[in-house]
């Protein structure tokens, strides 16, 4: 009886998740309603996990729990130490989770809710969730390596150095392209602008309060923190309205992007516990915390989903970014579905906590699960706004003009009906003097999010406020990405410099912090300067960057994993990473050539350098316009030249893998596995 | 009612221990019991103060990838 109410239990949810899935497919009359996606998304989960995973579990990796781990071989109290599986999966979601899966679906919505909505879900069940899973099984197998060190002795010894470039490259297209968000998102708003100027000194008091005050005391510190930024938020609309403190709060993009750039090197250097471990710890609450928000939010006021299923711009002609579904949505999409980072948490702290080998599958897979779903939201709340909104607010002055009047033009032109008079309205609800080419995802996504909120408490008199909150909300923790990206790639840097140089490599010396730091926030600075010059917006250029490299960083741990298959006796079920590898390099490859070689000049960097050049070669432009064209030239070539590198490095990774995979297959290398030996674990079933 | 209320109570309480632990709140807490216990192999020797263990987790955590994209 019990195993039959299962089995129906099983048929209802797989039932209800296709159904959604159908609806949300096929239907073209009606408007949908947001339920269905939480229906999709949700009902899809649950049985990728009950059936997937436990098959990827058993079959595929035989995950044996009477394994010790490392946390319970090498357990120091420090780094390895034997947590409860919930806690750990608290730990790492928290640390998976940044702004990508919220900003990438909303860029993505310029297709239409369909093509972002069914990659989400099917790319993260068969693609993000097992690449964390595997990724994270294979670490914990050799003590928590990480995944270049894994690179290095399972494929080959440049596989080591490849990732270590490769996450490098990433770090630094990153760090750029979410300064450029925050620039896109602050520019002359008195009140945003206000608002995250005022984390930071709110973050320096929660630090003195942890280090001196009640060292540890985390919970307190944060709780007056919280308190503390709410009353920004609403002070920031004070300032706003004061004609004198509005002017001081009112910076251009450059301006604002120079002040990141100054802002992001002082962070560096300072020392953690005074500012980025209290701000880490106040957004990581504050994010956790809106994300849960937002779904109750979009379960309790069930938005209309206003943006159809296929938008014309899948032909590749988008004003958001350019290019066609394939492979730009998945590429836009990135961490949503699939991202390669999370190899790098999986294969850091996390494999070190983890008590029973049988938790991988909760910690890895089921975590994943949780940030496609957060990627579902942001598609809801982005389509539920009014499609015109949705393209005034995400697409460059070069392209609809810099008034509402040329913007509600040009949209409505495209086939999105727009008034300027609805921009100006709403600009003024939010309590901005305008809303327009606010590029990048963040302030739209602010947008969508302010009307669920306001929807579920206060009306649009709290708009506002809500709007605000979830800007701070989106600001706060890229910058805290921006401020532990920085730390990160300075210390990279420090282990490259250190072969030219052994005192470069000491974390310590003061010197190599200041030079270290200078370079990688420079390598940062420049693009992000360029990309606020960029009339086409620079997101078009920077976020698809971004893409391929986290999606070439993803391919890297799904060739390592499917070697390490081989090499465990798994060849009949490598074609769960494999499948997933092949897609993802294809969606590379493909984009790293469109990006540089493609004719139109708004997807190929060349077409655009070669016609920015033709435009300076033709004279008449004034002095300040050659010298700013000839810069964007250079950067569009050097664009060009990024991508190829990381493009080479995978395809290089990939033949040393393929070579490797053929000699093991065809007998003539012996299989070396560097697993840890086994070990009988101490603890009893339950513990 | 009572059985409600204490199970309510139950919940309330678990969740708090999940969120102290998660937000490392309880951490010195944890790394104490174990020190007296013995449990870890580097509980030998004084237990650090509650300020140096808080210093010493903040520079673990920050000299690898912590925080994703």
């Amino acid at each position: 009886m019990k195993k039959l109410l299962k089995i129906l239990f099983w048929i209802g949810v797989s039932g209800a998740g296709a159904g959604a899935l159908g609806a949300i497919a096929f239907e073209r009359g009606e408007p949908l309603n947001a339920t269905w996606f939480i229906v999709a998304a949700c009902g899809t989960y649950l049985v990728a996990y009950r059936f997937y995973s436990a098959f990827v579990a058993s079959r595929v990796l035989a995950l044996d729990s009477s394994r010790a781990t490392p946390a319970e071989r090498l357990d120091d109290g420090r780094d390895f130490v034997p947590t409860n599986k919930w806690v750990v999966m608290g730990h790492h979601f928290a640390a998976i989770a940044g702004p990508g899966p919220l900003l990438g679906p909303t860029l993505a919505a310029q297709f239409g809710y369909l093509p972002g909505t069914i990659w989400l879900i099917a790319g993260a069940v068969l693609g993000g969730c097992v690449q964390d899973f595997v990724i994270l099984f294979c670490s914990i197998r050799r003590d928590g390596k990480s995944l270049g060190q894994m690179a290095r002795e399972e494929v080959s010894q440049r596989g080591g150095m490849i990732a270590l470039l490769a996450v490098l490259a990433i770090m630094i297209i990153l760090l750029a392209v979410v300064a450029l968000v925050i620039v896109n998102a602050l520019k002359t708003s008195p009140w945003a602008t206000f608002t995250l100027a005022m984390t930071i000194p709110i973050a320096m008091l929660m630090g003195l309060y942890m280090r001196y005050w009640r060292p540890g005391r985390v919970l307190q510190a944060s709780a007056i923190g919280f308190a503390l930024i709410l009353f920004v938020v609403v002070a920031g609309q004070w300032v706003a309205e004061s004609p004198s403190w509005a002017r001081v709060f009112t910076l251009s993009g450059p301006a604002l992007a120079i002040a990141i750039i100054l802002y992001g090197y002082a962070a560096s250097a300072l020392p953690v516990w005074l500012l980025l471990a209290p701000r880490d710890y106040l957004s990581a609450f504050i994010k956790v915390g809106a994300v849960w928000a937002l779904a109750a939010g979009i379960l309790l006021v069930r938005p209309t989903i206003q943006m159809s299923a296929l938008t014309r711009f899948a032909d590749g002609t988008g004003p958001v970014f350019a290019g066609t579904i394939f492979p730009f949505c998945f590429i836009t999409i990135a961490c949503g579905a699939v991202s390669g980072f999370h190899s790098l948490i999986a294969s850091g702290t996390t494999p070190k906590l983890i008590t029973r080998e049988g938790h991988a599958r909760l910690i890895g897979y089921g975590s994943m699960l949780m940030e496609s779903f957060v990627g579902v939201m942001a598609m809801v709340a982005a389509c539920a706004l009014s499609p015109g909104v949705y393209f005034a607010m995400n697409s460059p002055a070069g392209i609809v003009g810099q008034t509402a009047e040329a913007a509600a033009v040009t949209i409505s032109s495209w086939g999105f009906p727009l008034e300027p008079q609805t921009m100006h309205h709403l600009a003024q609800q939010v309590g901005e003097r305008t809303l327009l080419n606010r590029t990048g995802g963040a302030p739209s996504l602010a947008v969508g999010m302010a009307q669920v909120f306001s929807h579920t408490l206060g009306g649009t008199r709290l708009l506002g406020i809500w709007y605000h909150f979830a800007l701070m909300f989106e600001a706060l923790f890229i910058l805290t990405v921006l401020d532990a990206g920085t730390r990160v790639g300075r210390f990279m840097v420090q282990e490259l410099l250190a072969h030219v140089w052994k005192p470069f490599g000491r974390t310590s010396w003061y010197p190599s912090t200041l030079l270290t730091s200078a370079l990688i926030v420079g390598a940062w600075g420049y693009f992000l300067y360029l990309g606020v010059l960029d009339p086409l917006g620079g997101i078009n250029s920077l976020w698809p960057m971004f893409g391929i490299a986290n999606q070439l960083l993803a391919a890297v741990a799904l060739v390592v994993a499917t070697t390490i298959l081989i090499k465990m006796g798994r060849l009949r079920w490598i074609w769960v990473t494999l499948g997933p590898m092949i897609w993802v390099l294809s969606v590379t490859m493909t984009g790293s050539f469109q990006k540089i070689f493609h004719p139109n000049p708004s997807i190929g960097f060349l077409a655009y350098a070669n016609q920015l050049a033709a435009k300076l070669a033709a004279g008449g432009l004034p002095a300040a316009k050659a010298a700013e064209t000839a810069r964007l030239v250079f950067n569009q070539r050097l664009n060009a030249v990024v991508v190829g590198l990381l493009a080479a490095m995978a395809l290089i990774l990939v033949f040393e893998a393929l070579y490797e995979w053929f000699r093991i297959l065809s007998k003539r290398a012996p299989v070396v596995l560097h697993e840890a030996p086994y070990v009988a674990t101490r603890w009893a079933e339950g513990d | 009612m009572r059985s409600i209320v204490r199970g309510t109570q139950a919940v309330m309480g678990k969740a708090w221990w999940w969120l102290r632990q998660v937000s490392g709140d309880a951490a010195y807490e944890n790394y104490l019991r174990r020190t007296r216990r013995g449990e870890a192999t580097i509980c030998a020797g004084p237990p650090l103060t509650r300020e140096q263990y808080y210093l010493d987790v903040l520079r673990r955590r920050y000299t690898g990838v912590g925080r994703c994209c």
